[in-house]
């Protein structure tokens, strides 16, 4: 398939490290051919001992984190590692059999590969951008396909074909037995492990290039619930949610989003205690802040109760922030842009940028929120809106017009706009992109005219369970 | 309410492709494209298989026909709402940024319901039409779209608005398209609204729900023997 063949567009490199490593180990037999009997049985397993050792040390090196302050030349070498590794995972004469350095392995290898492919392309489109350092940028510019958008994608969907992971976690939804779905290699915890947290990282790689509802489609086989695999790893856990949530957020299904939110920093604060010292903990706190910038712009835009715990906890974190942008209004923009730009995923572009003119390069940051700005001045005078309109049953366009000082043409238009941001497209069971449209305010007009019929929905009071708790009480 | 992954009139050849590793393989960019005209012609609309060409113009873009990504976001002006994000993406380095810019004015105006303005953006400049000289009745389209909105928020609105809004110019073709497309009457004036889920604003109480199985517990209870 030529797609194939483009995703390893990194030409000869597994060749060329094969090569070499025949070269190395022809070197070595040389050294201890002493042509004696005994040799031939010494030097397999010694090799096989070298070999072993190698391996251990790549695949730590994987899951690991490189230095801050890297050279370019150690995100290549990182690169080629990667390579080179995934190349022997699932592209070696049958399953692989190799002892994984701990549990959580395949999935810090998948998050840090990602991670490094999200930090070079956004390094190199700095480096474009700014035109600033000549050398990276020639090295950047005659290597395009190191960290290819094409390569990434192709390990992860590799990893997801070659462990049948889908049909498994089909299987497994449909109440079958998953393992009779999961052939030679995903039968095998390496691989099974390796591929489902591949899916997940599909979703962010989808999410970070700006295809959201890819990024939910992915999911289709997942199920979100704590006995879901990812639940076991924190980590996997969290970053799920948080760009699930994150790309209902940008399809504007804010209430969906609150819910995704709301589920993982519930179950964050009551595990809050365990977590503490663990060498993840400050990435989580740092997300976890960020989902409560994020819940605070949802409620904004979409006013909702929410649960107790977050609701104070939105309050103590963004207190003022929440305040100014829950009344809406133009004062309100800056704080909108500021916050989604804090705690939205570090975006980039798949192609390599334009080194001639730094000028045309635009960071996919700004991109993303200049889109996500225009819906918000979109809406932002929905809350002046909904304020006025709970005073009255009827009002007059003109005179609302008038008490808001703007044309009644133009409320016309925002009443419009209200409505229809009012309905919402909600998930109420299927996969992750399927829902219904609902109302989602309590408050709800019709125009006769230039006449503002205005109506209510309240809840009514809630008698069941104070009549159980009596009840349990006394009987 | 379909899914957005789902599209009831997509033939099943793109639905293998869109499916499958196929969706990132730059030789299907043609059967995309060719998927993309059919569309206009027939007034149908693919959110989902467009979204996946403009992302294979986005991941090779010596592969970009500016045509048909106009034409993609053309027909995404006429219906509701579309992400944006991904058009904006491909047009980063590309000459045609003033073509792609101008829809999304147009689009701004749209969600904004701004649509007086709207039209009167959309005739001030011919470059607009030859935007939109690809997609099958687009003007129509486009009315249709504006009078759903409006259903949905009015019970009665004066013609004149309403003709303002759909860039009607006389009173008779107002009515003949209110009553032809959306069965609406139009008297003394005023177009009427037949009442619909969304315009009749009913003030409701929500009220709790209650099933026998909450009251599992004392049931059975009651059933225990005495202590």
């Amino acid at each position: 398939m030529s797609y194939d063949d483009r995703a390893n567009a990194r030409p000869n490199l597994n060749d060329e490290s094969d090569v070499e490593e025949e070269a190395m180990a022809n070197d070595y037999r040389e050294q201890v051919n002493f042509d004696d009997s005994m040799s031939e049985l010494d030097r397999t397993t010694s090799l096989g001992g070298s070999q072993a050792q190698d391996l251990q040390a790549q695949l730590t090196a994987a899951a690991t984190p490189l230095e801050y302050q890297a050279t370019l030349e150690t995100k290549f070498a990182s690169y080629d590692n990667y390579c080179s590794l995934f190349h022997y995972i699932l592209n070696s004469e049958g399953p692989v059999d190799i002892e994984i350095p701990s549990y959580y392995w395949a999935w810090d290898v998948i998050d840090e590969f990602i991670y490094q492919f999200e930090s070079f392309c956004r390094y190199r489109n700095r480096v474009a951008r700014t035109g600033s350092n000549e050398e990276e940028a020639a090295l950047l510019r005659e290597n395009p396909n190191t960290w290819g958008c094409y390569s990434v994608l192709n390990v992860l969907y590799s990893l997801i074909q070659r462990s049948q992971i889908n049909e498994q976690l089909a299987a497994i939804k449909r109440g079958e037995d998953g393992a009779a779905f999961a052939g030679e290699y995903g039968s095998r915890p390496l691989y099974k492990m390796l591929g489902y947290f591949s899916i997940i990282g599909l979703l962010r790689v989808h999410c970070l290039l700006g295809d959201f509802s890819l990024a939910l489609k992915t999911l289709d086989d997942i199920e979100l619930n704590k006995k879901a695999m990812f639940a076991r790893v924190m980590a996997a856990h969290f970053t799920t949610y948080y760009y699930v949530g994150f790309s209902y957020m940008m399809m504007r299904r804010y209430g969906d989003a609150i819910r995704m939110f709301s589920h993982i920093l519930v179950y964050v604060s009551r595990t809050k205690n365990f977590q503490k010292g663990g060498n993840s903990y400050d990435t989580i706190a740092k997300k976890n802040d960020q989902m409560y910038a994020l819940i605070a712009i949802c409620v904004a835009l979409h006013p909702t109760r929410l649960d107790d715990t977050i609701h104070s906890a939105v309050r103590e974190k963004y207190g003022e922030q929440f305040l100014r942008m829950q009344q809406g209004g133009p004062e309100a923009l800056p704080v909108f842009e500021e916050l989604f730009r804090s705690s939205c995923p570090k975006f980039i572009s798949p192609t390599p940028p334009d080194f001639e003119n730094p000028a045309s390069n635009v960071d996919p940051i700004d991109h993303h929120t200049a889109i996500f700005m225009d819906e918000v001045k979109n809406t932002l005078f929905n809350p002046t809106i909904r304020s006025y309109l709970k005073l009255y049953t009827t009002m007059d366009l003109k005179k609302l017009a008038g008490f808001l000082e703007v044309e009644p043409e133009k409320l016309r238009s925002w009443l419009l706009v209200n409505k229809q941001r009012s309905r919402q497209i909600r998930w109420v069971e299927g996969a992750l992109l399927e829902g219904e449209p609902t109302i989602a305010n309590d408050l709800d007009y019709a125009l006769e005219n230039d006449l503002i019929h205005v109506s209510e929905t309240k809840a009514g009071r809630r008698l069941v369970d104070w009549y159980l708790r009596n009840l349990a009480r006394v009987y | 309410m379909v899914a957005f992954d789902k599209c009831e009139t997509r033939p099943p050849h793109i639905d293998v492709i869109l499916n499958g590793l196929d969706r990132y393989n730059p030789e299907t960019t043609t059967v995309f494209q060719d998927y993309v005209a059919q569309q206009c012609e027939d007034r149908t609309f693919d959110c989902y298989a467009n979204l996946a060409l403009l992302k294979l113009y986005q991941f090779n873009p010596h592969l970009l026909q500016a045509d048909t990504v106009t034409n993609v976001l053309t027909k995404a002006l006429t219906v509701q709402p579309f992400p944006k994000a991904n058009a904006q993406a491909v047009s980063q380095n590309n000459d045609f940024v003033e073509s792609v810019q101008k829809l999304s004015q147009l689009s701004t105006l749209l969600e904004s319901a701004q649509y007086t303005q709207f039209w009167s953006t959309l005739n001030s400049d011919d470059l607009y039409a030859d935007l939109t000289a690809d997609v099958a009745g687009f003007e129509e389209l486009i009315r249709i779209r504006i009078a759903i909105e409006v259903g949905k928020a009015f019970r009665t609105v004066s013609a004149e608005t309403l003709e303002a809004w759909l860039d009607v110019r006389s009173r008779d073709a107002l009515e003949k398209f209110v009553a032809d497309v959306c069965g609406w009457k139009v008297e003394n004036g005023v177009v009427c609204v037949p009442t619909n889920k969304e315009n009749e604003a009913r003030s409701e109480v929500k009220s709790e729900r209650v099933g026998v199985d909450m009251f599992g517990r004392v049931i059975r209870r009651g059933f225990e023997l005495p202590l």
